[in-house]
């Protein structure tokens, strides 16, 4: 007898009846099917079930690998389908035995779900997890194969040799933690731990440990990071170095303002106010318009996009921050601690409590802004960036508008001693991190 | 269990009888003839190769789809996490809907900006987001048609047992582009030796028509050609979001489409890498991916047997024209019936006749009863409850709520979206490309005039292949006329609002059909956000009238040989090219929560 979907489903039905799980039912398979007292017709079927494979060979040449879409907009696949170093089918044919992921897969269906559970059977894969997880409505914001993801994520990763959270909504939530998080978001890690503590995940291989865990922000993941961390790890048999939140140090070390090639115009005071404007032709600083560079830890400007042609400062856009991440809590989130993304200024949200220091932070802003050209003016003057960008001594579009111009912002004392900390925003998330660290004991 | 289907159902008429001229299986002749017809439950959970999580359940009843209930099974909530934000945050934002189409996303409310702020924008930037939309539509298609569709129709492992001689010949014959087919074969079969299946686990490969004969039938020879273009596609759609990289930063989720124009700057040194991507482009689409298109669907024309239904399409339009009318984009905006009375001329769309109904929908029903909204009335707001959970077995009770997606409408009709869409407006009126490209693959297939014939799985899946071809073409045009502009000094990129309070809606077009972002804003900061996805009019469930969704009617009457391998029903969903994950959403909140913002000094590092 051929299994189909409508059997399975009865026996689902019939199983649920009694409190057991399909797939608790496959692991004692035969024996409790008799105890339980199904149909004859049925057992051939589960025996089949399990005897028959969809995966082909559980071992070989290739590291299987489970690639989960949660809530995701599925960016982080269509990112990956970019890459060309090595291109994405050399991946998939030569590299990795890619078994289940919702984009790339042949089959659909029951038989889908299938390969994903021998897999899992087998031991000895990759979990690749694109998307945020969903606990809104006990978990039912996010159902699949008429499972809640909740599930999905906790049996996937209990048996699995490692697991990366490919994206920012992977390792935090991304934009659907954004205040007011209407679909219950919540990062991988937080989310195991948490389940873990309860105790109601427990990781097979553990000792009480969780997985390894690679967080891999960016929205979405940069390819290049993602072969970096699959690839990379295949080829050299061991993780990546990892810093206090999981993610690998050699990319997420550094902030992006560190290597960005428009940072001779920034040291020389030379920013972009508006889009369209001659600065902008010039390619001066976009600091002015928002540009999260500064804060955020990521090597956009050297890895760069789409094979490397640009990246979003090269085109003409203010880094809005989308790697900024903490695996350790959902509010920290990208979107809300960097919109809005063209101001140097940002939302908070305190429960509903509504400040509006609109003008204390322009001037706060004019603050720092005003430091920030003096100490161009102070490169300038000592040299220091001697044969750099052009230099405006007397910047036309400030002369052109007194009102905005970042020289002319009003001196106030105060609040600029931050200026050298690193932002607050990234303060804040490294303490959580630290917190966590202490927690984890990170990964090996 | 059977829900009524007022709507009669439309088949386009028998293309097997009269199209004989082509290679066509007997599966449709006999489907009616043999014996052993399988019924019950057959589900597709999760439906693959598509952006998100979508079930598709039906009832078989003598091997035919008698019922069926679509559903899409995750809430994000994209509306509420605009609120209060910023006009020019929604851009960034709103275009993580999807990572498949984020720059439609990222235009439509770009233009819902520029009209809220009540400004134009400039020539310049007219033309790069025209580009960078352009770039869009060749990633997806070259990517849905090779790397997701395909596998329906192509088996890479049976071009194991391809003659690589007979192969050059037949791309030859096919006018198709020949390759290393040796190399690939070789590739190949290092691959089945190691006997790990990777992204070939779980396949379909093994399914079979009713008659007993398989379902993929290429020869080996065609299914080498194919799987090697599968393998350039990969390419092609990289060089594509190459475009869209260097206008837009990065893709998916480009940074420079914003209200007032666009952030990218032309310069000289981009121009050449624009252009020379898309004449590859061009050429490319011209000489592989349609011959292969004719190729292939000569084996598969029991498809356009299937997937039809009402033929009712709304496109609101994209690429926009100097006159900034929808009724002129180069693929431009209406509203076409091939039997609704009203319809059958086509007619410019009017905004106010878009309601949404929620009444199948998991949103709270103390809210909204049902009653189709007005999208700028729209006050639904999402509520799960564990009755909605399906127990495995059954279907969905008559009445029950059984998706996160609602049932938008136009004219109180149910409309399809997408490529087919608009290609037939585009036809209606008369865009010459689209009619000489229709005309010609119909006379190829030896269909001449057939125009119904597109109502069907195939159709909807070839169509999309014309419209590459439209747009690849247009692509090389667009970067000529923006290099005329700079040349000319009327290629600015920018302009500054006036005011920055207002409202209005940007409709335009994803890849995958009518798109609608409407927002309502206050001091630059947003009040009110409201979307209508392409793939919510195609996947939407029953409508207060209990009429089906386009997709759903699509799917009564397909064969179903093997109910846990319907791949008739999987290759009618690919046809929509759904795209899930933005489809379900919700609109303007009625929850009583709020969302408070405060500007505070911190991020001034």
């Amino acid at each position: 007898m051929v299994e189909t979907q409508a059997n399975v489903a009865r026996l689902d039905e019939l199983l649920e009846r009694k409190g057991v799980t399909r797939r608790r039912f496959l692991e004692f398979c035969g024996a409790i099917a008799v105890s339980l007292g199904l149909s004859e017709a049925l057992i051939p079927t589960v025996h089949e079930a399990i005897a028959e494979s969809v995966i082909g060979k559980e071992t070989g040449a290739l590291t299987p690998v489970i690639w989960l879409e949660l809530a995701s907009c599925t960016g982080c696949t269509e990112s990956f389908a970019q890459v060309d170093t090595p291109d994405v089918a050399t991946v998939v044919l030569e590299l990795i035995s890619l078994n289940y992921s919702e984009t790339l897969s042949a089959g659909a269906g029951f038989s889908l779900e299938e390969a994903k559970e021998q897999t899992i059977e087998a031991g000895g894969y990759l979990v690749v997890i694109e998307g945020a997880l969903m606990e809104g409505w006990d978990g039912n914001a996010l159902r699949i194969a008429n499972e809640k993801g909740t599930e999905i994520v906790k049996h996937a990763c209990a048996n699995a040799k490692a697991v990366i959270c490919a994206g920012s909504c992977a390792v935090d939530g991304g934009w659907q933690a954004g205040y007011p998080n209407p679909g219950g978001a919540i990062g991988i890690q937080s989310f195991l731990t948490r389940e873990q503590a309860a105790g109601s995940f427990t990781y097979k291989g553990g000792d009480g440990n969780l997985p390894p865990i690679i967080n891999v922000p960016t929205c979405p993941a940069n390819p290049e990071h993602m072969v970096a961390v699959i690839v990379d790890v295949l080829l050299v048999g061991k993780l990546p170095d990892l810093n206090s939140q999981n993610k690998p140090s050699l990319i997420f070390s550094q902030y992006i303002h560190d290597n960005c090639p428009r940072r001779g115009h920034f040291e020389n005071g030379e920013f972009v106010y508006q889009f369209g404007s001659e600065e902008e032709k010039k390619g001066y600083c976009l600091y002015a318009m928002g540009c999260k560079g500064p804060q955020t830890k990521n090597n956009c400007p050297i890895v760069r996009w789409n094979r490397r042609v640009s990246w979003c400062v090269e085109a003409g856009a203010p880094c809005i921050g989308c790697a900024v991440s903490d695996p350790a809590t959902t509010k920290n989130n990208w979107v809300d601690l960097n919109a809005p993304f063209l101001k140097r200024f940002r939302n908070l949200n305190i429960g509903d409590i509504r400040l509006q220091p609109a003008t204390l932070a322009a001037a706060v802003g004019g603050i720092a802004a005003v430091l920030l050209v003096a100490h161009a003016f102070g490169m300038k003057a000592t040299g220091r960036t001697k044969g750099g960008a052009d230099f405006e001594r007397q910047r036309k579009w400030d002369m052109q508008h007194p009102d905005r111009a970042i020289a002319s912002a009003p001196a106030v004392t105060g609040g600029a001693s931050e200026e050298d900390n690193g932002t607050p925003a990234a303060t804040a998330a490294e303490n959580e991190e630290s917190k966590a660290d202490s927690k984890e004991g990170g990964t090996q | 269990m059977t829900a009524t289907t007022p709507t009669p159902r439309t088949t386009p008429t028998d293309p097997a009888t009269t199209v004989t001229a082509v290679p066509t299986t007997a599966a449709v002749a006999t489907a009616a003839s043999v014996g052993n017809k399988p019924n019950g439950q057959s589900i597709i959970d999760p439906v693959n190769r598509i952006e998100g999580h979508l079930r598709i359940d039906m009832e078989v009843k003598d091997g035919i789809v008698d019922d069926v209930w679509i559903s899409g099974g995750l809430f994000r909530g994209m509306e509420l996490v605009l609120e209060k934000r910023r006009t020019a945050d929604a851009a960034y934002i709103s275009q993580r809907i999807c990572g498949v189409c984020p720059v439609s996303h990222a235009h439509a409310s770009a233009i819902a900006g520029d009209k809220s702020y009540g400004i134009t924008i400039p020539n310049g930037a007219r033309i790069i987001r025209n580009l960078v939309e352009g770039a869009q539509f060749l990633h997806s298609h070259i990517l849905w048609f090779y790397n997701l569709a395909a596998l329906d129709y192509v088996n890479p492992l049976n071009a194991l047992s391809a003659d690589v001689a007979e192969t050059v010949k037949l791309a030859n014959s096919a006018g198709t582009t020949e390759a290393d087919f040796a190399g690939l074969k070789a590739r190949l079969k290092a691959f089945a030796d190691n006997g790990q299946l990777s992204i070939f686990s779980g396949n379909w490969f093994d399914s079979k028509e009713l008659d007993g004969s398989s379902a993929y039938k290429l020869p080996a020879e065609l299914d080498l050609i194919a799987t090697m273009h599968y393998l350039e596609a990969l390419e092609m759609q990289a060089t594509a979001s190459e475009i869209s990289g260097i206008i837009g930063g990065k893709m998916p989720h480009i940074m420079t489409s914003i209200p007032g124009g666009s952030a990218f700057v032309p310069t000289e040194e981009k121009l050449d890498d624009l252009l020379f991507r898309a004449i590859k482009l061009r050429d490319w689409v011209k000489n592989t991916m349609i011959p292969d298109t004719l190729a292939i669907v000569p084996f598969y024309m029991d498809e356009f047997n299937y997937g039809g239904n009402a033929g009712n399409y709304i496109a609101w339009g994209v690429f926009e024209a100097p006159s900034f009318k929808p009724e002129e984009r180069y693929l431009p905006g209406g509203v076409w019936s091939f039997k609704e009375p009203g319809y059958q001329q086509v007619q410019n769309w009017d905004e106010e006749l878009i309601t949404e109904s929620t009444i199948h929908s998991f949103y709270d029903p103390a809210i909204d009863n049902g009653t189709p909204i007005k999208p700028r009335q729209g006050i639904t707001a999402p509520l799960y409850k564990d009755e909605y959970m399906v127990p495995n077995g059954q279907h969905p009770a008559q009445g029950a709520r059984y998706t996160w997606d609602k049932a938008p409408r136009y004219d109180n009709k149910v409309f399809e979206a997408g490529g087919l869409a608009r290609l037939l407006v585009a036809y209606n009126r008369k865009v010459p490309e689209i009619v000489e490209g229709i005309d010609n693959v119909l006379k190829a297939l030896g269909a001449e005039g057939r125009v119904e014939l597109l109502n069907s799985t195939m159709g909807r899946t070839g169509a999309r292949n014309i419209e590459t071809l439209y747009v690849a073409t247009k692509m090389v045009d667009w970067v000529n006329e923006l290099i005329e502009a700079i040349k000319g000094g009327n290629a600015a990129t920018f302009i500054e609002p006036a005011t920055r309070t207002g409202e209005g809606a940007g409709m335009w077009e994803a890849p995958r059909g009518a798109l609608y972002h409407y927002m309502k804003i206050k001091d630059d900061l947003i009040e009110k956000y409201q979307i209508i996805i392409p793939s919510s009019w195609n996947i939407s469930p029953r409508d207060g009238d209990d009429r089906h969704g386009p997709m759903e009617e699509s799917l009564l009457g397909c064969p179903v040989e093997d109910v846990a391998k319907p791949i008739h029903a999987l290759r009618a969903v690919h046809s929509f090219d759904p795209c899930v994950a933005c489809a379900v959403h919700v609109s303007e909140p009625a929850t009583g929560r709020k969302f408070s913002v405060v500007t505070n000094p911190w991020g001034v590092k």
